[in-house]
């Protein structure tokens, strides 16, 4: 899905903890985004946020509303919780299972925001003449991320059958 | 991504309504596909939430991407509600419907 890359996995599994093998630029990057995520889902009035929030009920606007009213602000409310977590351990060595979660959670809910903006298509190929490269290239940096920690919390699922 | 409250009070349709004989017809969670989200994310979510294995978390997530949507839970409104939420929670395009 992603291409290999030539650096450390940036999570890595090391028994109950998961380091976190990122250099000084690439966590001061993440400290930038998690402030500017933090604003936009704070305000809360970006339409590009309309992705977190998808409707439960597209057939039935009545429900659709009261799902939304009952659910937005416990969305709101985790998505800023996982930003807590990312900047209160952004320059640590490892984090554990759950704070990796939290990471995860704001890598997906950022390539939400950034991809809505952007609105990639799933065969879009990347040019790095166009205007928006760099915006394409940050959501394409956040999904090698996102893949690396999906990795690593892989291996903290319990043990499942289809029974 | 920490799980956060869940709406466990939401109203049951059909009591007290006309449709009263509605309640009994399942619900079914169905996932969209959608250009931006990883294809590993996602199944490592249904295994997360639904305990489903790596096979069947893959196969799902398989049929969302090449028939853009897959059902991947049912049961009685509230639990599907539930399940809803929890996968919007994990920014996945979820909804719910009564099935045919």
């Amino acid at each position: 899905m992603i291409p290999g890359r030539q650096r450390p996995v940036a999570f890595e599994r090391s028994g109950a903890r998961i380091r976190i093998r990122l250099g000084s630029e690439e966590r001061d990057l993440i400290v930038g985004l998690a402030d500017q995520f933090r604003s936009v889902l704070t305000d809360d009035d970006d339409p590009s946020l309309r992705r977190l929030y998808p409707t439960a009920y597209p057939d039935d606007a009545e429900q659709a509303t009261e799902y939304e009213s009952l659910v937005h602000d416990d969305l709101v409310r985790s998505q800023l919780t996982a930003v807590d977590t990312v900047e209160s351990t952004v320059r640590a060595d490892s984090i554990d299972p759950d704070e990796l979660a939290s990471w995860m959670g704001m890598l997906n809910g950022l390539r939400l925001l950034l991809g809505t903006r952007l609105d990639i298509c799933e065969d879009d190929e990347f040019d790095p003449d166009a205007p928006d490269a760099p915006s394409r290239a940050l959501l394409a940096w956040l999904g090698l991320l996102l893949e690396e920690a999906v990795a690593a919390a892989t291996a903290y699922l319990p043990e499942r059958s289809d029974a | 991504m920490t799980p956060g409250p869940v709406p466990v009070e939401v109203d049951e349709p059909g009591i007290g309504h006309d449709e009263a004989t509605d309640v009994d017809r399942p619900w079914i969670v169905l996932v969209w596909n959608d250009p931006i989200n990883l294809m590993s994310y996602v199944s490592f979510v249904f295994q997360k939430l639904f305990g489903y294995s790596t096979a069947k978390a893959d196969r799902l997530m398989l049929d969302v991407h090449d028939k853009g949507r897959a059902v991947v839970a049912n049961g009685a409104r509230e639990k599907a509600e539930l399940d809803v939420f929890r996968l919007h929670e994990h920014g996945l395009w979820a909804t719910m419907q009564q099935d045919d």
